[in-house]
């Protein structure tokens, strides 16, 4: 590391005080980049370690090396039709849920922002889902669609078996998680409406475009960094969605996602290796998304790694 | 926990929030259905979690609005549940401990990366936005039998070293944008009065970025106090089971039914002080949340 | 200064990377081969138990099963506190309901290395899955002289590969209960059962995606003359004849026609149990237990009776053997006082207890001539008919595997999603994968 000159104008004699700017910064930082390698690259190896084994789920532990070299579990994964039903349950339940709590999260945001009274109130109100564990958000919608103490059926007549049928349990699985988050939503796209000058509808008004034009031609655009953002990151977290489903129908009538099915394999049915693949696999899907975002647009990320 | 660290990218409350302007004449009545619309969706099912909370027997059978004989049973069992009141401690010793680590080890690297000069930055950075998106089954696994084979399977430090794993690179993601807001000026000041960095940072910027501390914090212990994946997979017995793996496993105290009277009891009791939490921090949780994304 | 200092952080992740590696290649001992022999030398070197260790025994000792829905657990507990308090004392700790979620727990503790069960209540069919992973101590010292107390059927369960792994603890024995006010006595076959269903309420019984499903598939299906496995166990027999689609035919049909109400498929004992007692259905299939609770439910109680199950039109009949063995970790701390407890447990006071206050089935032989059993349980012979001739499930290490190649097809034909041919053809497929896992 070469010393580049600190141009903080600061006389000649500063430097040889304490640490100089890379050192401290070398100091300061790498305690965290030990415990992240510890902590999240550590378990990552060895969960990829894991994977090219095949662990005897008969014999006590007698392990092989999963043919052809060391990719018989991800060979097996991908042939499994249960594999792929879980990456197209995982997929589906990730585009209704973003769509619904845009769609929604838009709706109240809209309402939220031309409702002038009360806004603290209002704001409390709707984080109160977002407060909620989703531990007790899958509890909370399981009593209220399960027979029978829950009351949809008789408000709505019929007698699905809401949470023992497919598609039913699915769809009860992404209500859950749009109650929980379409509110959050909504506060992120209340901020980006509050920041639009309210000049330019004004002018616009005076141009003679309609409520409608108004929204898609000024509110729509303005908004769509930040509905960017959110987007992105609510399709990383639906795509490794766990506790829901788990606590919800336990993967049970077509709501096994990813992470879903490698749990199961790794804990209920002790096929450690193949297991392990599972959970590679899901990695690696969200990782996908997760790195295109991050080098294409970046985020705020450049804007923060500038000096 | 990831969406939060997307846009939690500034700092300061927003005091300086430019809200628009209020409309000209009467809210229309169309607004108030809307409102109250949003208020029953947001509200109406922690209400029937609630009601169901104060029935006990064949009440809980019935799915009515209102709880016929209103009771208080089932929160008296379920504090005298002593597998209960123990994973209410184990949760506050578990977020508490993660909260403080990561926002005693973020800060110092948040630091650097706001204002040190050094290269890797964007790299460092990429690194700690990618592993807030981790999905935890990745690591569930390994972190099993790593921790069964040294010992420190079901215990509480085995599950704060994995809740790190998210909560550090959120803290150090949420508190970059707040150091970057601080102005400059007041550091140089101090570097210019003979300071090092360290005791700049120590002294000019600790204090003015408290609010980022807290939010940073805030965010942190909610989202450790809402991890499940790793609660049941590393824990066996309540001596460390925290909250949500203990609220999944509840057999009930009564032995005769389905025990959604005490599971709902639990569910709310634990529900209400992150309730207050954000009833108090709202404005801070929603400008920290917010700012991000509008300036962004 | 720096330079180097990175390249010792580098060099100790890879020594890390190493240690994992190698870390875990200790585990894999050479074992027995690619799984050539089947169920022979498995078990070569289990730990043995000490039969004298429960002379001195003192501490405490935890006894770990599932929900204690009949309080029989309780009971039992309080009296063993009783009897060695304060030097040894007993404590209880309850998994959730459901046969699957205790087998998790159970496996979890075992795979952590962890004391935290001394004896676990184990079901009987994972004697041969606990046995393969050397997680139970060898009880054949210990049992040796006792087994002649017990009734053979439930000592076959908790044995393997030659080796007795357990004591059985509780047996039984799949029955048929019915609303005396809608219903007279059992018919004779199963298709009359559920035609007399359709009109009189239904039929409630375990549809859910779990092992209970398992049970009560079976039960039809060996009544309709089908079998899991070939003789030697190495190879599926599940789709061989027609059983199959019959027997799951028939299921389905019954949910189509009302004769089972549609939420069958989210039932598990308890929800069963809970319809069964709201008065309206005319029959239910449960084990033993839910006698006793059903004579404490003001809807049913003295309306209802229970009885052997009917014969599949055309075939047998085929109650399933159920019920539980005690068992002990080899990761026990207090194996001495394992010991105790079991002993107390198959006691012939708490054996009688169990049979009289709770209607549980013993597995000792003389409780069931008891005068006080015989008129706690007026079914008693007939229950000890029925265990004796129950049919047990599928012995095999992998027998998870199989329950659940069978659960989840049959449930996914009860709900509508396939049809009984495909779920039979899809479960035969899984379970030969499943008997070929490594």
């Amino acid at each position: 590391m070469t010393e580049a000159t600190a141009n903080t104008g600061a006389p000649q004699e500063r430097r040889s005080r304490g640490l100089s700017e890379k050192g401290l910064a070398f100091w300061m930082v790498s305690p965290s980049m030990v415990l992240i390698a510890l902590v999240a690259a550590y378990p990552i190896i060895y969960a990829i370690w894991l994977s090219l084994h095949e662990y005897s789920v008969r014999v006590a532990g007698l392990s092989r090396w999963a043919e052809p070299f060391g990719l018989g579990n991800y060979q097996a994964a991908l042939q499994n039709a249960d594999f792929w039903n879980a990456m197209v349950t995982t997929l589906i339940f990730t585009v209704a849920s973003v769509f619904l709590e845009l769609l929604i999260g838009l709706a109240m945001a809209m309402a939220m922002h031309a409702a002038f009274k009360g806004q603290g109130l209002l704001r409390t109100v709707v984080l109160v889902p977002w407060a909620v564990l989703t531990v007790v958000t899958a509890i909370m919608w399981r009593t209220i669609f399960e027979s029978p103490q829950g009351f949809v059926n008789q408000i709505i007549g019929g007698d699905t078996v809401w949470l023992g049928s497919e598609p039913q349990a699915l769809i009860v699985i992404i209500i859950a998680d749009v109650w929980k988050t379409a509110p959050f939503m909504a506060l992120l796209i209340l901020a980006g409406l509050q920041v639009i000058p309210s000049d330019i509808y004004e002018a616009a008004k005076v141009d003679g475009a309609t409520a409608w034009q108004r929204f898609r031609k000024i509110t729509l655009p303005l908004l769509t960094p930040a509905i960017l953002v959110a987007l992105i990151f609510r399709t990383l977290d639906a795509l490794r969605i766990f506790d829901l489903p788990y606590v919800l129908t336990k993967g049970a009538n077509g709501t096994t996602t990813l992470s879903l099915i490698a749990q199961e394999t790794f804990a209920t049915n002790r096929i450690y290796g193949l297991g392990a693949a599972y959970s590679i696999l899901t990695f690696i899907t969200v990782m996908i998304v997760s790195f295109t975002y991050i080098w294409t647009v970046g985020g705020n990320i450049r804007g923060l790694a500038e000096d | 926990m990831a969406t939060e660290a997307a846009v939690a990218e500034r700092a300061e409350p927003r005091t300086k929030t430019k809200k628009a302007p209020k409309p000209q004449g009467g809210t229309p009545w169309w607004m108030w259905i809307a409102i109250a619309a949003i208020v029953v969706f947001c509200l109406f099912p922690f209400y029937w979690l609630v009601n169901l909370s104060l029935k006990t027997g064949a009440d809980l059978g019935d799915s009515s609005l209102f709880p016929p004989n209103p009771t208080l049973a089932n929160y008296e069992s379920i504090f005298n549940n002593s597998d209960f009141t123990r994973a209410l401690l184990n949760s506050a010793i578990i977020s508490l401990s993660t909260t403080a680590l990561a926002l005693l080890v973020g800060s110092f690297c948040a630091y650097a990366l706001a204002r040190l000069r050094f290269r890797f930055k964007f790299g460092i950075l990429a690194l700690v936005l990618s592993i807030t998106t981790f999905p935890a089954i990745a690591i569930a696994a390994p972190l099993f039998r790593l921790w069964s084979d040294i010992g420190i399977y079901n215990t509480l430090i085995g599950l704060i070293i994995p809740n790190l794993t998210f909560a550090l690179p959120l803290a150090i993601y949420i508190l970059v944008s707040f150091f970057k807001e601080i102005p400059k000026d007041l550091e140089e000041a101090a570097l210019v009065d003979g300071a090092t960095h360290f005791v700049a940072f120590r002294k000019v910027v600790v204090p003015l970025a408290a609010p980022g501390l807290a939010t940073a914090g805030i965010l942190t212990f909610i989202a450790t106090w809402n991890e499940f994946l790793l609660a049941i997979t590393l824990t066996s017995s309540p001596a460390a089971r925290p909250v949500p793996a203990a609220i999944a496993f509840f057999t009930g105290s009564t032995q005769f039914e389905i025990p959604y009277g005490t599971i709902t009891a639990a569910s709310v009791t634990i529900s209400v002080p992150l309730i207050l939490l954000v009833l108090f921090f709202q404005k801070r949780i929603v400008a920290g949340l917010t700012a991000g994304a509008v300036k962004g | 200064m720096t330079k180097r200092l990175m390249l010792m952080l580098c060099a100790a992740l890879l020594c890390g990377v190493f240690v994992a590696a190698c870390g875990d290649d200790s585990s894999s001992s050479g074992g027995g081969g690619g799984g050539a022999s089947e169920e022979s030398g498995q078990t070569e070197g289990a730990k043995v138990i000490d039969p004298s260790l429960a002379d001195n025994a003192k501490g405490e000792v935890t006894y770990c099963q599932g929900k204690d829905t009949s309080g029989n657990a309780h009971y039992m507990i309080d009296e063993f506190n009783k009897k060695y308090g304060p030097d040894l004392k007993a404590k209880l700790v309850e998994f959730p309901a459901s046969a699957d979620e205790q087998r998790t727990q159970f496996i979890q503790r075992q795979q952590a290395k962890s004391g935290d069960c001394d004896v676990f209540s184990s079901d009987v069919i994972w004697t041969a899955e606990f046995a393969s992973q050397k997680w139970l101590y060898d009880m054949s010292p210990y049992m040796e002289d006792k087994k002649a107390d017990y009734i053979e059927a439930p000592v076959e369960t908790v044995t393997y590969d030659g080796k007795i792994w357990g004591v059985p603890e509780s047996s039984d024995a799949g029955l048929l209960y019915y609303n005396t006010s809608k219903v007279k006595e059992i018919p004779a076959t199963w298709q009359e059962v559920y035609e007399q269903a359709k009109s009189k309420g239904g039929i409630v019984y375990q549809g859910a995606a779990y092992e209970g499903l398992t049970c009560d598939f079976l039960e039809l299906f060996f009544g309709a003359g089908g079998e899991v496995l070939s003789e030697d166990g190495t190879k599926s027999a599940f789709a061989e004849g027609d059983a199959g689609v019959k027997a799951l035919q028939f299921m389905v049909d019954g949910v189509k026609d009302g004769a089972a109400p549609k939420a069958v498929t989210t039932y598990m004992e308890p929800e069963s149990l809970t319809a069964f007692q709201t008065g309206k259905p005319a029959y239910m299939r449960n084990w033993p237990y839910a006698y006793a609770l059903n004579q404490k439910a003001k809807n049913v109680k003295g309306k209802f009776d229970v009885g052997p199950q009917p014969t599949f039109e055309g075939g047998e009949k085929a109650g399933i053997l159920g019920g539980h063995n005690s068992v002990i970790s080899v990761y026990s701390k207090n194996p001495g006082g394992a010991l105790k407890l079991i002993e107390h447990i198959g006691s012939p006071e708490i054996q009688k207890a169990y049979a009289a206050q709770f209607s549980l089935s013993p597995v000792r032989a003389d409780v069931y001539d008891d005068p006080e059993v015989q008129k706690a349980i007026p079914f008693a012979t007939q229950l000890r008919e029925g265990i004796t001739n129950a049919r047990a499930r599928p012995v095999s290490p992998v027998y998870p595997q199989i329950s659940q190649a069978i659960y989840k097809n049959v449930n996914a034909a009860l709900s509508g999603q396939q049809s009984p041919e495909d779920a039979i053809k899809q479960a035969n497929s899984d379970i030969e994968k499943a008997l070929s896992t490594f």
